[in-house]
């Protein structure tokens, strides 16, 4: 499930790119691979209730696999997860929350946010970047804070994908505490002084991290970013000199959509030549 | 005994002295001889008719330390007086005795006015190392271990310098006092000789009952001791059937095992240690019916903590701390002084532990001697705060060589009755720089608390948090257990929110619900139900198992019936795990029966 979930992060932010390069001002809405739902089995909801263990397991892969279509089952696991699973059950139910990305799942999965089992943590806050909502937002904001290292950047990385823009603050906070993944969704959800907040971060946390949010902030809409504060990036990118800064800029250059303004791709085709001479640039370009 | 001139050993001591001839004068004896037999206090009262009557000056009231690279003694008068330096090399603790500094080094012994430092005199001795010394204000008489060998030497000089007795023995001497021309000289640990300054004759001995090794003048008395104090009075002529007017501390647990006095027979070297460090002090005081201890106070030092305690039982009255390492003290009348390692010399109100003054050498000290006799020390204390407060900022001192004295501290934390105590056993428990040693003796203190409950309701509205660095949990068990046997419903809420965090120990929650089991209200029904559905088939532990069974208890005893249907329904499951299974079985079946609905009515 976590695979799944990635890659699916992973082709949205790919298709937010290529969208914005077809049409800087009214980017398309991704075209999703998605496959053909299968629908709920009609009595799914009837054996997740059953109480019998074997129903019960049957029903939540049958949920599973209906995935947006078994949004209605929802509730059904939401009661199974209150009432109380094995853990392994408690697995399965978790992730099939996830599937069905049914917001009326994220209440329930918050509360599995804090079990004292780590897995099945991290299981909860994975899947509460899938089912949203006020609540889904309100738990990943708190699992920012959580004891284990990798619940803090799924948390911080879910509240990315979710556009969560009120948590800024929070991820900000969180980036200044070494938790890497809230670069790149600070990148994805900053406004323009945030954005050169973040920028204003190179040199005292790692390139990769900052870059790995810099680029997500070069490559939102100017709807969303204005064409100064890309421009202000490039030129903080720049001032660094730095050979990883002129692989950063031209791996930008590279990916620049044609269409994209004019001034900001000026900035940085002249970042990449201005910092083409620092060591370990590779050359000229 | 010899009469010997130090120039005998290779020393180069001149005397004057004329009266080298053997003993045998009338009710006089062979000095140290050890085929004396006691004369029953005979002599010793005969002593004590002679001098018991004679006014005894107080000594000078200064503070002395060995400075620089011991090749110096900065003086201090305690009165407010000025400072004063004296050159020389130092080779063992310099000694007040009244009016004199006696020190040693560079191969010499020479005494200083202890108010200005100037020069009474100096004498040749070859190194042999100072022990002890006492003056009565017209003679300084000197004890030293000899070198290399069994025995000791005493010298007696007068103020202009010229050597009156000089006597040899193998005897361990210990540290002499002088009082009308007598030299009172403890030895062997169990006798005091007195010698007759004129002659060098034992005029008289005395059998102590208490290890004894120290002669000295104080408060206007004449007293022998080591572990205790025991005054030259009327009495001491019972001194070897163990009636001489004897005064001692109460034993009490103290850390490191400190001594009241250094043994009088061996030589203590310039620089402190850890015994100067780790040292009791206390001031006896001469009574109409005998000796007590002055102000019913005596004090301990562990480094830089300094204790007071009643005289009585020793319960600990005060405590205070510096901010180095104390080397050197003294009780007087009203209080303690005490010097510390960087100089500074403070003292303490005997009853509250209190600043009453302080003041400074004007430099670091390898070692410092301070002397007080008349010189009361008065005045408002500046920092003088409840007993538990002063242990509060000692126990939660982040200074890994103060842990066993905070171990015993803390005990005495525990049983103070202040909410104060609480506070700051909550802060030691839960602070991450709390020593291993003391974190589980907080914790159990913490547990056994039946007052400040607002202290520990304020460390459980915080929970670990990454972000805030908050990277300790408080001591949620201890707590919840107090707060439980407290039966502090308030604190029901907070509770309840720790069963949920998963930072907290298996046994917090484990103790958190036991206490929710005991102080939860219908408030807590929808966080006790979910803490029960989310745990009894996935606990991880018995602890957790056990924290279920203790909330399924809350449930049914709040008398919830969606709560209680789940109890029932868990102690059934075979998906509950079998710890809480087992357990909720046996709440259900404690349950009364369930009345059965009313027949309908027959018409």
């Amino acid at each position: 499930m976590q695979a799944r979930s990635l890659v699916a992060a992973a082709c949205a932010a790919a298709a937010i790119i290529a969208a914005a390069g077809a049409s800087e001002a009214k980017p398309k809405p991704p075209v999703a691979d998605a496959p053909r739902a299968i629908p709920l089995p009609a009595d799914a909801i009837k054996r997740l209730r059953s109480g019998d263990l074997d129903q019960i397991k049957s029903a939540l892969d049958d949920v599973r696999t209906s995935a947006r279509a078994g949004a209605p089952a929802a509730p059904a696991v939401a009661e199974l997860l209150a009432h109380g699973l094995s853990p392994v059950l408690t697995q399965a139910a978790i992730d099939t929350l996830a599937d069905t990305e049914a917001e009326a799942g994220s209440e329930a999965l918050s509360v599995y946010a804090h079990h004292r089992n780590v897995e099945l943590r991290r299981a909860a806050v994975q899947a509460l970047t899938r089912t949203r909502g006020a609540p889904a937002v309100r738990a990943l904001r708190a699992a920012l804070s959580d004891p284990d290292p990798a619940v803090r950047g799924l948390a911080a990385t879910g509240l990315g994908n979710m556009r969560a823009k009120d948590a800024v603050s929070d991820l900000f906070v969180a980036l200044d505490h070494k938790v890497a993944e809230a670069a790149a969704s600070i990148g994805q959800l900053c406004a323009g002084s945030e954005c050169e907040r973040l920028a204003g971060k190179l040199g005292s946390v790692p390139f990769d991290v900052v870059t790995s949010g810099l680029d997500q902030v070069l490559f939102r809409p100017a709807t969303d970013v204005s064409d100064d504060v890309k421009v202000k990036i490039v030129g903080r990118v720049r001032e660094l000199g730095t050979g990883e800064a002129n692989r950063f800029l031209r791996t930008v250059q590279d990916k620049w959509p044609k269409a994209w303004s004019a001034r900001v791709k000026q900035s940085i085709d002249q970042g990449v030549l201005a910092t083409s001479g620092s060591p370990g640039s590779g050359g000229t370009p | 005994m010899r009469r010997a001139w130090l120039g005998g050993m290779g020393l180069a001591l001149a005397t004057t002295c004329s009266a080298c001839g053997g003993g045998g004068a009338q009710g006089h004896f062979a000095s140290f001889s050890t085929n004396w037999e006691d004369d029953g206090g005979v002599s010793i009262a005969r002593v004590w008719q002679r001098v018991g009557g004679a006014t005894i000056a107080p000594a000078a009231d200064v503070v002395i330390g060995v400075g620089g690279h011991t090749d110096k003694l900065v003086g201090m008068r305690l009165d407010g007086g000025g400072r004063w330096t004296f050159a020389h090399p130092i080779d063992a603790r310099p000694v007040v005795a009244g009016e004199v500094v006696v020190g040693s080094g560079g191969g010499e012994v020479f005494a200083l006015e202890a108010k200005t430092g100037s020069v009474l005199w100096r004498r040749p001795t070859g190194g042999i190392p100072l022990l002890g010394a006492g003056d009565d204000g017209t003679v300084t008489v000197v004890s030293f271990r000899k070198a290399g060998a069994a025995g000791s030497v005493l010298l007696a000089v007068t103020h202009d310098g010229q050597v009156v007795q000089q006597l040899e023995t193998d005897r361990p001497l210990g540290a002499p006092a002088v009082l009308g021309r007598l030299a009172f000289v403890p030895w062997s640990g169990q006798y005091v000789s007195v010698i007759d300054l004129a002659s060098g004759d034992e005029a008289a001995r005395v059998t102590l009952r208490e290890q004894t090794s120290r002669a000295w003048t104080q408060g206007g008395a004449l007293w022998f001791g080591e572990v205790g104090y025991i005054r030259f009075d009327e009495h001491i002529r019972d001194a070897s059937k163990g009636k001489a007017t004897t005064v001692t501390l109460p034993a009490r647990e103290l850390p490191g095992s400190p001594k009241l006095m250094p043994s009088g027979s061996k030589p203590l070297a310039p620089v402190a240690d850890a015994e100067d460090k780790v040292h009791i002090y206390a001031r006896p005081r001469g009574a109409d019916s005998g000796a007590t201890i002055e102000d019913d106070r005596w004090y301990a030092t562990y480094f830089r903590i300094a204790m007071g305690f009643g005289a009585g039982k020793g319960k600990l009255a005060w405590v205070h701390m510096g901010a180095t390492d104390y080397v050197g003290g003294a009780a007087a009348e009203g209080g303690l002084v005490l010097c510390d390692e960087q100089g500074k010399v403070v003292q303490l109100d005997a009853k509250t532990g209190g600043t009453l003054s302080e003041a400074d050498l004007g430099e670091p000290v390898k070692a410092c001697v301070v002397n007080v006799d008349g010189q009361r020390l008065t005045g408002a204390p500046a920092d003088a705060k409840p007993l538990a407060q002063q242990l509060s900022e000692v126990v939660t001192s982040d200074d890994p060589q103060l842990v066993i004295a905070q171990k015993l501290l803390l005990r005495e934390l525990a049983s103070a009755e202040d909410d104060v105590a609480t506070k700051a056993l909550v802060d030691l428990a839960r602070d991450p720089r709390t020593s291993p040693d003391l974190l589980g003796d907080a914790r159990a203190a913490l547990a056994n608390r039946r007052n400040g409950a607002t202290y520990m309701e304020a460390a459980l509205a915080r929970h670990y948090d990454f972000l805030k660095d908050v990277l300790r949990p408080p001591p949620v068990g201890p707590i919840a257990q107090a707060l439980g046997a407290m039966k502090e419903k308030g604190a029901a809420a907070l509770l309840a929110s720790h069963l949920f965090d998963p930072a907290d120990t298996d046994d917090d929650v484990k103790q958190a619900a036991a206490a929710l089991a005991i102080v939860a209200g219908p408030e807590q029904l929808a966080s006790l139900r979910q803490f029960f559905g989310m745990y009894r088939a996935s606990a991880p532990n018995d602890d957790v198992a056990a924290a279920v069974v203790s909330v399924g208890q809350a449930l049914v005893q709040l008398q919830d019936p969606g709560g209680a249907s789940a109890v029932t329904g868990a102690a059934k499951d075979p998906t509950t795990v079998p710890y809480a299974r087992e357990r909720l079985e046996a709440i259900v079946a404690s349950l009364p029966p369930t009345p059965s609905p009313p027949e309908p009515k027959k018409k």
